[in-house]
């Protein structure tokens, strides 16, 4: 079954065509590959995908809807959860306070109990508090738990990494959109990361993540499937042993031969 | 036996500990009463600036030495309830001290409107990261919605002040609803005009008295009692002032109490994350144009409260009290005493209502000193006398759980 399914979706900036007629799908418990060269149209995919950008023409559904054109906090609470390429932490707030956003999609916030009802409001909070723990500590482990008190900005650029995944996963997603999560590791912590994704999938079966990378080991470490963009097409579809064999996706990360 | 004597005495231990806190509490408060009180009474300049120079030694020092600072926050986060009584309690004897001098009770009063209004816009300034420039405009359609009823309909000014409520929640909402694409200097420059337009309207429109203002505003009444009687309480003849100043003083306190509990909420939370990052924010479903038009809404709800208060207890409203100068003033307030920080924002309020007050022997020099403390405070503490901290949650715990 397809989780995520895009029809012909373009979007131009002025003459500029980033995304170009892109059929896409998503098979539901996969982890996908997205892979191209600079400027390919991989982020401007994701922002079509999770509302920031509005698509020109096509349709995006996301299981049987069509949610192509609905506002980014509509799509992110039927499901969607992503992570950003510049790493967009509430940098003023503490580690624990950006996780505990995370839990938005799922939560209901009156105003009367946050106004009267204090001991009420403080016990979901701390009930909240002591999940995000056991996230963290499932998901990274003891150290980033020590650090949950500090300010985001205070952390190591492999903690805001994990920090922002850690978000998107505190919202409970359907579908994990990773953009460049290796940006700014070092390889251990590369590795470290790769395992840690394979454990998000060990932990829930169903969740579906797709990843945009130019470290090709993680590629080849956790997907089972890639797609390649050159110019905002769609050029490939495959596994990535297929991929790197491929001449058309050669040439593209290469250049032509002249 | 040993475990039980142990025991003993870690249970007489703790009790030390808790009348230390207690005291702690008891002689900090008293001191800062006291400073305060004797500040407002004090004419003499050269003790004025002393004493201003000695309490700003004293928080230099509190600041420095982490441990003093440590004991001051151990004793008042675990006694919040008996702190916060004490405090309460010191205030309510305010109108006895100030007895004979009702100017000074009339600058507590101004305190407390300050207070209420500088909560307010810390909702929009401090949590949310909205730089409001027409809080004065909040202010002022409280204050000219109850006046209008009671001045033409003979409304009481108890349904003024929930008439002007509304009418400032639903003002708060439209300038929301206007200014909801702007963010950062564009925001601000747009309530700039907004400010400005409100000013230029109640001063020509004919229904609002143009510049002349509306005079001859009713006092509140409770029964048949009117609020511009002199109070009697144990036997003491207290100046009609008092009255105002415990119904301000209630107010004020329900304020702090509603600002704390929705800084502590998820609203709270929400507020801060669409000032770190409106794009995060929508990507973690949080609707930002609907958090945007809340704190809108709620800000001006606080100055509609303050509005009427005023309107009632100087009994004459003008364009001129509405001026830009006023939201000026508060978002000085704001910044100075600590963006969102409630005690900050309370510090800040009480202290720029003061300090002017008290500099009025210098007469027209009075608003550049005022420059250069804010100046030399921004210099020293840049991020205002009590900068936000972190959230804790341990804190909320009420001694259980993590």
């Amino acid at each position: 079954m397809e989780i995520l399914r895009t029809e012909k979706i373009s979007i131009n900036f002025g003459g500029l065509v980033a995304v170009k007629e892109v059929d896409f799908s998503v098979k539901e418990g996969e982890i996908l590959g997205l892979i191209g060269p600079n400027g390919s149209g991989k982020t401007t995919f994701f922002n079509l995908i999770t509302g920031i950008y509005k698509p020109t023409k096509g349709n995006i559904f996301f299981g049987e809807e069509n949610i192509a054109g609905l506002s980014p906090h509509e799509i992110t609470k039927k499901g969607i959860a992503r992570t950003f390429q510049n790493t967009r932490l509430f940098w003023d707030l503490s580690a624990l306070d950006n996780v505990l956003l995370g839990m938005h999609r799922w939560q209901s916030i009156s105003w009367f109990n946050s106004m009267f009802r204090r001991n009420y409001t403080a016990q979901g909070l701390r009930k909240n508090v002591k999940e995000v723990f056991n996230l963290v500590n499932d998901f990274v482990g003891k150290e980033l738990v020590d650090r949950m008190y500090q300010k985001v900005r205070d952390l190591s650029q492999a903690d805001k990494k994990r920090v922002e995944i850690c978000r998107a996963l505190a919202s409970r997603p359907k579908l994990l959109l990773l953009d460049e999560p290796s940006a700014g590791m070092n390889p251990e912590e590369t590795v470290e990361l790769m395992e840690d994704i394979k454990k998000i999938k060990k932990k829930n079966a169903k969740i579906d993540v797709i990843i945009i990378e130019h470290d090709m080991r993680v590629i080849k470490g956790i997907t089972q499937n890639v797609v390649v963009f050159n110019y905002g097409e769609k050029i490939f579809e495959g596994t990535f042993e297929d991929a790197s064999a491929n001449k058309e996706v050669r040439e593209a990360y290469l250049g032509g031969e002249i | 036996m040993v475990n039980l004597n142990t025991n003993k005495t870690s249970i007489r231990r703790k009790r030390h500990k808790k009348i230390w806190h207690f005291l702690t509490i008891i002689i900090i408060e008293s001191f800062i009463f006291y400073f305060f009180i004797s500040f407002l009474a004090l004419k003499e300049v050269n003790y004025n600036i002393i004493l201003l120079i000695l309490a700003a030694i004293l928080f230099i020092i509190l600041g420095r030495y982490k441990n003093i600072y440590g004991t001051l926050v151990e004793s008042f986060s675990q006694h919040n309830i008996f702190s916060i009584v004490f405090i309460i309690l010191l205030l309510l004897t305010v109108p006895f001290l100030f007895r004979e001098n009702s100017y000074l009770l009339h600058i507590c009063i101004m305190c407390g409107l300050y207070l209420i209004m500088a909560l307010g816009l810390n909702i929009q300034l401090g949590s949310t990261g909205m730089v409001n420039f027409a809080f004065a405009a909040f202010f002022g359609v409280g204050a000219y919605t109850s006046a209008l009823l009671a001045v033409n309909f003979q409304l009481s000014f108890w349904i003024g002040i929930l008439a002007a409520i509304i009418m400032s929640a639903i003002f708060g909402l439209l300038i929301g609803l206007l200014t909801l694409k702007s963010t950062g200097f564009y925001y601000a420059l747009v309530t700039m005009a907004f400010q400005i337009i409100f000013h230029l309207l109640v001063n020509n429109l004919k229904f609002t008295g143009g510049s002349g203002g509306i005079s001859n505003i009713p006092f509140p009444k409770v029964g048949k009692y009117s609020f511009g009687s002199s109070l009697r309480i144990l036997g003491v003849d207290l100046p009609y002032q008092s009255n105002f100043y415990y119904l301000i003083l209630i107010i004020a306190l329900f304020s702090i109490y509603i600002a704390v509990g929705l800084y502590n909420s998820r609203n709270g939370l929400i507020w801060n994350a669409i000032r770190e990052d409106e794009i995060a924010a929508k990507c973690l479903g949080i609707n930002v144009a609907k958090g945007k038009l809340e704190a809108s809404a709620i800000g001006a709800v606080f100055g509609g409260i303050a509005g009427p208060i005023y309107a009632h207890y100087i009994s004459y409203i003008s364009p001129e009290s509405f001026k830009f100068d006023l939201s000026v003033v508060l978002i000085c307030m704001v910044i100075l005493g600590g963006l969102d920080n409630i005690l900050g924002v309370i510090l800040g309020a009480i202290l720029l209502t003061v300090i002017p007050e008290k500099f009025r022997v210098f007469a027209e020099y009075r608003m550049l000193f005022y420059g250069a403390i804010i100046i030399a405070v921004l210099i020293f503490r840049p991020e205002g006398f009590i900068p936000k901290r972190i959230r804790q949650y341990k804190s909320l715990a009420y001694g259980k759980g993590k």
